[in-house]
């Protein structure tokens, strides 16, 4: 009974083994089903710095290095550079998160599971689709002012220039805790994707839009604006009597009553509708970024309240990246594209990543996106001042959304250039500062004059 | 001339990326070659049962007798079975002794044994001294000293000296290009600690083959894995904590030390039967003393801080237990042993109990398994499993408050990652970092997580040199357990063959808890990975196991622990 049954019960040991084994097995196939993830888990620790990837390099679109982000993170030489391009990228300690970058975590790191994360010559290089130029000639032209400017190409969707400010340089970090003059207020906010603003009268455009689906006659109507369009006790006003306004000038003059009274024949409902279809206030998601939701609410709105949402106050709100891209869609004829940063990825010597442009459908009829770009030209011409965007056929539309308190209004641009050389769609939000077109047109005319030197150059 | 030092300053950087580079695929392959010469013998050696003797049946049947103890009786499973119906099941015990000298003792059979005529309870055989077992008569006839030699001529041959000298240069090449790779690559500020580490390995491993060729035991194949597994260890402690590699070197010395008492103590069953009281007594001893003395450290009051220097006494009172174990039924399947082996085990069980050491506990638990598992016969099954469902008990008790946690995050460590799942997360994302081939010497992060050279250790070899490493690390420890078991089929007695495989089994359970804890396919229990895991009472200890292994390896030339008989076997011819 004993030797023998020992030796044979000896292979319970067998039984551990398989016990060792078949979890080791078990690893293996959780190793190749799910090792991607694990690397690229937040947190990870050969990917990541903090939120922020913390391996490769990034460039602009002509391969200007704007960070490299092995070991402690070294950003641009210039100091406009780094300022300008700090919300895309991230800073050191984690206050800004850019989710851009590691949203392409794997194509950067260049994980593989057999070697994981290993290379040779290094990690990977994402080109963005911004111009380092741009970004420092839109940051001088913002100033000292709060906001954003961006400019996209409406055809492929690069994103060729996007500030946010205020912003600090990351290589020499200002006591922003420790502020109190609040010139740092919001400074770890990318404006341009992370905030919404009251747009004022830049919202025409959609009501415009919608009118002009809606309405047969539009075109050839008038109206009549004394400075006051009364709602009982309530009123929609103007600064001052605009007189008699056909459409078009109704919009080039930005008045208020007529717009009142365009709200009127059009209802709130089918406005909604309208700003629905035309995706006016959903947030947008590329990159990994999903940009904040805008809002346009008319349920148990008085008339006058739904008349001042046609016009862009009320409970209105956009972010300044949708409404860029709404912009790009009424250039090209009723049709989107979405913007994105990262145009190309490469790691290890091969592409691991190239960006694809991405079309929406077709969101409104192309003669009615024909007809606003007719009327937003008209607004250049007859208010913006032509010579201010010398050689670009610019439409666009101005707004002044007021923000009540002390606070000056916000001063919002919003168009695009009608031109197959130069497909650039484009917003400015400024705040606390006035009227749109004075604080706007100057800024904006800057950056696309140098905008169109990049193309010449191309 | 400051353009040409430039240069090679540069050349310098060029070099080192390249030797990591390099050896991302030559330390894997080295160990493959190098585990592949070891083990293969190890696993594939030809078991020839050795016929000790002949039982001559009164019709003129010859009968082999195999072993050193051999149980007659009815019984299929007897090791000789004389089926005959006034044969009880288990009738008698025949056992051999050193000097060649054999006994037979009743083991409470109903008709019970007569040696020439006289009915006996133990009796001492001589040459044509008739035997009747239950009305069935017999006489042994052991071999005679020529057939002892021809006996041995047919064992087979442990590893030569030449290979042993082989494989040990090949896992010096290993030793010296890991080292190198942790110059170039790693932090420069502990140089002379990577050096003696590495340096001391290598000098320990040299000296322990020259003694045993002295010996004329050239075979050293269990011992190069044990080395390997230690070098590996090594690298665990260069990368997370350089300055205790002195420290660890010493813990090996000390456990090797402790390998050759312990083997050498279980030459001669004889010593070893008196040995087993002083194991009885040191086990539970540094059980108490921990008790009485020991600090607690989170949560478990297993440390003993005598000066600077701390031990965990629970892991050295493993090897005790095994060798009680392996011990206590020594020879007889006696009632008294059984009852004196349970009575011991919960007093263990008891110590444990008290001292809340949950990851201890449990190996002690499998042990005990193993040992019952092995052990029980007819009359201890019961009691056996009796006292294993009380060893469960315990544990599970003492589980509730101080292991539930981790038993709550596991497979759901990526729902908690910065709290209960952080060392496991961290663990598998460098894992995955890693690759197959791993990120390169001293390239690794997992040396900011705790316990990254002991608990996860795991993760932080995979990490560095690839998860192919850690796996043939797994797999060397397979390799120790499958020739305990190889081993057992032709073991001259049950104390061998129960201590070889309850070591084996020891190794392979805190491998499972320890590997499989790391990689969150068993919860985190902090038992440490034999040999590898940073830590000196786990080191004397996986040491201390080997030995009932190597005890067990009855290959001719192969183990110091099986003397060299006085028939002149293992001569060398």
């Amino acid at each position: 009974m004993r030797l023998n049954r020992i030796a044979s019960r000896s292979i319970a040991i067998l039984l551990l083994v398989i016990i060792l084994l078949g979890g080791m097995g078990f690893f293996l196939i959780e190793y190749f089903l799910n090792a991607g993830d694990w690397v690229m888990h937040e947190g990870s620790p050969h990917v990541y710095s903090g939120p922020n990837i913390g391996t490769g390099i990034v460039t602009d679109r002509d391969g200007i290095l704007l960070l490299d982000m092995n070991g402690n993170r070294t950003y641009a030489v210039t100091q406009a550079l780094r300022e300008s391009t700090l919300h895309w990228l991230g800073d050191r300690y984690g206050y800004i998160s850019a989710p851009a970058l590691p949203s392409y975590a794997k194509e950067m790191a260049g994980y593989h599971s057999l070697t994981g994360l290993y290379s040779y010559s290094g990690a990977g290089q994402a080109t963005l689709t911004l111009s380092a130029r741009l970004q420092m000639v839109a940051l001088e032209a913002l100033g000292d002012y709060k906001g954003t400017v961006a400019v996209y190409n409406y055809k492929t969707g690069e994103i060729l220039c996007a500030v946010s400010t205020p912003t600090y340089d990351p290589d020499n970090v200002p006591d922003i805790e420790g502020d109190t003059s609040g010139i740092y207020e919001g400074v770890y906010m990318n404006r341009f994707i992370q905030s919404v603003y009251i747009p004022g009268s830049i919202f025409k455009i959609v009501t415009t839009a919608a009118a002009l689906e809606e309405i047969p006659d539009i075109q050839e109507q008038t109206f009549t604006c004394t400075g006051t369009y009364s709602y009982g006790t309530d009123a929609v006003t103007c600064e001052r009597s605009h007189g008699t306004l056909d459409f078009k000038s109704a919009m080039a003059q930005s008045c208020n009553c007529a717009y009142a009274q365009i709200v009127d024949q059009l209802g709130a409902e089918t406005l909604r509708q309208y700003v629905e279809r035309y995706q006016v206030t959903q947030a947008l998601s590329f990159d990994g970024i999903t940009t904040a939701a805008g809002n346009f609410d008319v349920n148990d709105a008085a008339a006058v309240q739904v008349a001042w949402s046609g016009i862009g106050q009320h409970k209105d709100q956009i972010n300044p990246c949708r409404f860029m891209t709404f912009m790009g869609t009424i250039a090209n004829g009723g049709v989107g594209v979405e913007p994105y940063l990262v145009s190309k990825i490469t790691c290890d010597g091969s592409v691991t990543y190239s960006a694809q442009a991405v079309r929406t459908e077709q969101i409104m009829p192309e003669s009615v996106a024909q007809e606003l770009q007719a009327m937003m030209r008209n607004n250049v011409l007859e208010k913006y001042g032509e010579e201010n965007f010398p050689g670009l056929t610019v439409c666009a539309k101005s707004g002044t959304g007021q923000v009540g308190g002390d606070q000056k209004s916000n001063a919002m641009f919003a168009g695009f250039v009608d031109d197959e050389a130069y497909p650039l769609a484009f917003i400015v939000a400024v705040e606390d500062a006035g009227y749109g077109r004075h604080v706007c047109v100057p800024i904006l005319s800057k950056v696309l004059a140098e905008c169109k030197v990049l193309f010449d150059a191309a | 001339m400051t353009q040409f030092v430039d240069s090679l300053t540069n050349a310098q950087g060029t070099y080192v990326s390249v030797f990591l580079a390099v050896m991302r695929y030559a330390a894997p392959l080295l160990a493959v070659i190098l585990l592949w010469r070891c083990c293969k013998p190890l696993l594939t050696f030809q078991r020839e049962p050795e016929i000790w003797a002949w039982l001559c049946l009164s019709n003129g049947k010859k009968l082999p007798i195999t072993h050193w103890e051999n149980v007659i009786g009815r019984h299929k499973r007897c090791d000789i079975v004389i089926d005959f119906p006034t044969v009880s099941r288990n009738h008698g015990v025949l056992t051999r002794y050193d000097d060649g000298s054999w006994t037979i003792t009743d083991t409470d059979s109903k008709d019970g044994i007569q040696v020439n005529g006289q009915r006996v309870q133990i009796c001492a055989l001589h040459p044509g001294d008739i035997i009747s077992v239950g009305g069935v008569e017999m006489s042994l006839e052991p071999i005679s000293k020529q057939q002892e030699k021809r006996l041995n001529q047919l064992r087979t041959k442990g590893s030569s000296g030449m290979e042993s000298i082989t494989n040990l240069l090949i896992l010096s090449i290993f030793q010296a290009l890991s080292c190198m790779g942790f110059l170039m690559g790693g932090n420069g500020k502990h140089v002379m600690s990577i050096l003696a580490g590495y340096g001391g390995i290598m000098v320990a491993q040299w000296a322990l083959l020259i003694f045993y060729l002295f010996l004329r035991r050239p075979a050293f194949e269990v011992e190069t894995v044990a080395f390997f597994l230690c070098t590996m260890g090594m690298a665990a402690i260069c990368t997370v904590k350089p300055g205790e590699s002195v420290k660890q070197l010493a813990a090996m010395v000390l456990g090797i030390a402790v390998f050759l008492t312990v083997a050498w103590s279980m030459r001669d069953l004889e010593r070893a039967k008196k040995m087993r009281y002083v194991a009885a007594v040191a086990g539970v001893g540094l059980l108490v003393i921990t008790l009485l003395f020991g600090r607690e450290y989170y949560g478990a009051k297993n440390w003993l801080v005598i000066g600077s220097l701390s031990i965990q006494p629970s892991e050295l009172a493993k090897v005790c237990f095994v060798y009680m174990g392996a011990s206590a039924m020594d020879r007889l399947m006696n009632k008294h042993n059984l009852i004196f082996f349970i009575a011991y085990t919960l007093i263990i069980c008891g110590c444990l109990a008290l001292m809340n050491d949950f990851g201890t506990a449990l190996i002690f638990f499998c042990a005990f398994l193993m040992i019952a598992y092995l052990r029980s016969g007819s009359v201890g099954t019961i009691a056996l499993a009796v006292t294993a469902l009380g060893f469960a008990g315990v544990i599970a008790l003492k589980l509730a408050p101080h292991a539930l946690r981790r038993f709550s995050s596991w497979r759901h460590i990526w729902e908690n990652p910065l709290t209960t799942g952080y060392q496991q997360t961290r663990a598998l994302m460098c894992i995955a970092s890693g690759g197959l081939f791993g990120l390169g010497i001293g390239q690794g992060w997992m040396k900011n997580v705790f316990a990254a050279d002991s608990d996860v250790v795991f993760a932080t070899l995979a990490e560095e040199w690839g998860l192919l490493m850690p796996i043939l690390l797994v797999l060397a420890i397979v390799a120790l357990a499958l020739f305990a078991v190889r081993c057992a089929a032709i073991s001259r007695s049950s104390f061998y063959t129960i201590g070889a495989c309850t070591a084996g089994a020891i190794l392979i359970v805190q491998t499972i808890f320890n590997v499989l804890g790391t990689l969150d396919v068993l919860p985190l229990t902090g038992v440490t990975f034999p040999f590898v895991s940073n830590g000196g009472s786990s080191m004397i200890c996986a040491w201390g196991l080997l030995a009932f292994i190597k005890a067990a390896d009855t290959r001719k030339s192969a183990s110091f622990a099986v003397r060299a008989g006085k028939a002149g076997r293992d001569e060398i011819e």
